[in-house]
């Protein structure tokens, strides 16, 4: 089942084609990553998957629902998209499990509640005992893990991560790509942007973008 | 197998003689696989055998001119399109593969990425293994080996941000 689909996307920054007719879906239970060098678009084809910017032209579909006639595209983003920014964007006057919490509070669900579902991805990415730390207390790797925590929570359907394994060395950067898996392999549908071949590998399809084009995919086959 | 179709190669841009043949091999790939003359000129008799090849005239000191037939030039275009595996030999043969298509193919970029796609691929299957061993001396052995497809990838994106460069 298709998450989100973008066909025949482009978007343009006035004389700067960042996307060009990108046709991309990502199913339910599927890693999709994209790779790049800088400047390619990656971050660009992310945005318009998760609703954060619309397309010059084509058409960009969340869970069947085209996002050019949607309202209220913050509360559907809400909803249905968890997001890891490249700059992880964490509050640092709140602890681990306040940012976490934060989307579920915005959502609309109780305090006691969003902080029992907040704990609970804190105990999955393996930061159970670092709830009550505040960020700059934390590690890299550990508040790379709280930005995807945050991301998680709330059984987000599709899940965006941007250069999620930022600097972090490689066994650090394998453990968050093991969550990611994980998310996948759990039903969510997870779109990954990485330069780092090695990560993009974790993915059931790489899809190569050179100048806002896909040039290539590489698919991985399945077992039966 | 790399030095006949590197020869081939270098063929489609037009006639040569042997010592033109090995004098440009080595240029274009840094003089890391020196030939010898004997190589050279078993490979030529090899490939006219095969009919790749033909003899043309004569230069004016009397050297023997190669030239390609249409046959050869589809073996050149076969061997760029096919990605090399890692049971190929993967250094030496994709080190010739690519140094040769920067030297003689004009799609040379098309070369690299059909590369990259097959090369991601075998990365996708090495992670998987990976995912689905319990064992951390299998999972660090199969590590070994992602690393070295990294290794091929960062120098692939090297050739083509060189190529870019060069084209531009
Ligand atoms: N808000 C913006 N305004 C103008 N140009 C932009 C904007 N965002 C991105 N671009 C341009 O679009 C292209 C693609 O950018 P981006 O998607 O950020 O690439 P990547 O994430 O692959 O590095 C670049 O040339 C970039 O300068
Ligand atoms: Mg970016």
């Amino acid at each position: 089942m298709t998450v989100v689909r973008l066909a025949n996307v482009s978007r343009s920054y006035g004389e700067v084609h960042a996307l060009r007719n990108v046709d991309l879906e990502v199913a339910a239970g599927r890693l999709v990553a994209v790779m790049g060098p800088s400047g390619s678009g990656k971050s660009t084809l992310l945005n318009l998957a998760g609703g954060l910017d619309l397309p010059t032209s084509g058409t960009v579909t969340l869970e069947g629902v085209d996002l050019a006639a949607v309202k209220d595209l913050a509360a559907l983003r809400r909803r249905s998209v968890g997001y890891v920014f490249q700059d992880l964007n964490l509050i640092p006057s709140l602890t681990a499990v306040e940012n976490v919490m934060l989307p579920r509070e915005l959502d609309g669900v109780r305090a006691r509640q969003a902080r029992a579902e907040a704990l609970a991805v804190l105990e999955e990415v393996g930061l159970a005992e670092a709830a009550g730390r505040f960020p700059d207390e934390l590690s890299g790797g550990q508040r790379q893990r709280v930005a995807i925590a945050r991301a998680l929570v709330g059984e987000r359907r599709l899940v965006l991560a941007d250069e999620p394994t930022g600097a972090l060395d490689t066994r650090t950067g394998d453990e968050i790509l093991q969550l990611l898996r994980g998310r996948a392999d759990a039903g969510a549908a997870v779109l990954l942007v990485t330069h780092e071949s090695r990560y993009a590998a974790w993915a059931d399809r790489v899809v190569f973008l050179r100048d806002g084009e896909i040039a290539d995919s590489a698919l991985l086959e399945e077992v039966r | 197998m790399s030095i006949r179709y590197g020869l081939l190669a270098l063929l489609s841009r037009g006639p040569r003689h042997g010592y033109q043949l090995r004098q440009e091999f080595e240029a274009s790939t840094g003089a890391t696989w020196p030939l010898n003359i004997g190589q050279v000129y078993t490979t030529l008799s090899r490939l006219e055998r095969d009919g790749l090849i033909r003899q043309g005239e004569a230069d004016e000191q009397g050297r023997v001119v190669y030239e390609i037939t249409e046959a050869g030039r589809a073996e050149v275009e076969r061997w760029f399109g096919t990605p090399v595996t890692p049971a190929d030999r993967p250094r030496d043969e994709l080190v010739i593969k690519l140094a040769m298509a920067v030297a003689t193919c004009p799609d040379a970029l098309k070369v690299i990425q059909a590369q990259r796609t097959a090369s991601m691929r075998a990365m996708q299957e090495l992670t998987r293994a990976k995912r689905d061993t319990a064992s951390p001396a299998q999972r660090l052995v199969l590590d070994s080996m992602i690393f070295q497809v990294e290794a091929e990838q960062r120098w692939l994106d090297h050739c083509e941000a060189v190529l870019r460069e060069e084209q531009s």
